[in-house]
């Protein structure tokens, strides 16, 4: 049985071993909002902000050119960077690029790789902690409105999604559809027939 | 402690709004009424009516506060001017309201698990809209829900409640006459998962006996209070569940 938890409330009567959990003698108890699966034994975060990862491909945009390195706004409380010298394209300041982590640093700021300037298209930011479920299981959720609208997408796990070309309206109704709507079960079909039944 | 004459507080053992001695007022919260916040939380205790909203985490500014260790909380709580029948004047912070965001800091400093955001900023407000006496308590009691609704991790959903004493009786939940006159209040923050006291203030004087009663009802009101705070944090989210599930 599926259900909705708060921070504090009994998840386990044994101390076992979940992510964003706290466990005593007595048991383990969630500590955040979010939705829990009896069966499997999974807390997913309803809300929450994303926190900077190895690998994580994030979206963002550059706020300043210091010469040798790129300051880069990820929409978390730390920021990206990113060292001149180990790239090859041209970034400037208010370019919006997609990049990938290398590492942290010490203080939480982000060394990224790799960055690409993504030109025109239309920005959008959700909640980071809905991304799971706007991409799916498979892609199958991304890929459904890339086919039904042809826009494409490129997601970032910070909350920035990025679209361009084709129904970009669509796009984002469904996109916005999915975060309101992410806990609850049979989405993957409702998106399908609200972007069928919007397809001109 | 009001000056002049004393009222009557208690007649044939009810409270002057008809109330048991260990009878909370109604409570009503409602989760994310503030939709720029990352979390909010509007509060109906009785007659206070209080909204709290909770910003970040975010960059710390300025920079010399940052602890590298952990994340620092902001809290400010303020009275609007027109909250209460008492002079507020403009709703600058003044000495109470800064005491209070101060214990307010203190309790959530104990719940939310800063170690996770180190070198940011949690900023937490509490806005009076109609004050009646115990407006640190639902302040707090409203935060929680703020925090816990953001997203931010914490170790517990704190509430608070204060008790106090009119003649031989102990009182739990002060409105504003009985804050102004009784012998002695007490606002207590608990973490109800573990039973540990985050906020303890007190105003006249108590015996030993009065405190371990006035902390027996503080613990017993965990049971609706923690209800409130749960089911207020899960309405938005079962609403739109109910849209499909017939």
């Amino acid at each position: 049985m599926q259900r909705i938890v708060v921070p504090g409330e009994r998840l386990h009567d044994k101390p076992i071993r979940i992510d964003n959990t706290i466990t005593d003698n007595n048991g383990t108890y969630s500590c955040i909002l979010g939705y829990f699966d009896d069966q499997s034994k999974s807390l997913i975060p309803l809300e929450g902000l994303w926190l900077p990862k190895s690998g994580d491909t994030v979206v963002g945009i550059v706020e300043e050119d210091r010469g040798t390195t790129f300051t880069i706004n990820l929409n978390a409380p730390y920021r990206g960077l990113i060292i001149a010298r180990f790239i090859e394209t041209d970034i400037r300041a208010r370019d919006v690029i997609i990049a990938s982590i290398k590492e942290l640093e010490k203080d939480g700021t982000a060394i990224l790789v790799r960055p690409k300037r993504l030109e025109g298209g239309k920005m959008i930011s959700v909640k980071p902690s809905k991304i799971p479920r706007i991409i799916g299981k498979a892609n199958t959720m991304v890929k459904q409105i890339t086919d039904n609208t042809g826009t494409s997408l490129i997601i970032g796990l910070n909350g920035i999604i990025w679209l361009k070309g084709g129904n970009v309206d669509l796009a984002t109704k469904a996109i916005l559809q999915i975060e309101e709507e992410a806990h609850t079960s049979g989405l993957t079909d409702r998106i399908r027939e609200m972007l069928e039944a919007n397809k001109v | 402690m009001g000056g002049g004459e004393k009222p009557e507080l208690m007649i044939n053992g009810k409270r002057l709004d008809g109330r048991m001695p260990d009878q909370l007022r109604s409570i009503k919260i409602e989760s994310g009424v503030i939709k720029n916040a990352v979390g909010s939380a509007y509060i109906e205790w009785g007659n206070n009516k209080i909204i709290a909203a909770v910003y970040g985490p975010k960059e710390a500014l300025p920079k010399h506060v940052q602890d590298p260790e952990r994340a620092i909380i902001k809290c400010r709580y303020t009275m609007a001017p027109f909250s209460s029948l008492e002079e507020h004047g403009r709703s600058g912070p003044n000495r109470r309201s800064t005491e209070i965001s101060k214990v307010t800091k203190e309790v959530f400093e104990n719940v939310i698990m800063l170690e996770k955001f180190p070198g940011s900023e949690i900023d937490i407000f509490v806005e009076v809209l109609q004050g009646d006496g115990g407006t640190r308590a639902a302040g707090i009691t409203a935060a929680a829900v703020a925090v816990a609704a953001s997203g931010i991790p914490m170790t517990d959903i704190p509430y608070a409640v204060s008790f106090g004493k009119v003649g031989d009786t102990v009182i739990l939940d002060l409105n504003k006459i009985e804050d102004n006159y009784s012998d002695a209040d007490m606002p207590v923050a608990i973490s109800p998962r573990t039973g540990d006291i985050l906020l303890l203030q007190m105003d006249g004087t108590l015996s030993k006996d009065d405190v371990k009663a006035g902390m027996d009802m503080v613990y017993r009101a965990a049971e609706v209070i923690t209800k409130v705070q749960r089911d207020a944090l899960k309405a938005p989210y079962e609403k739109i569940s109910e849209r499909y599930t017939k």
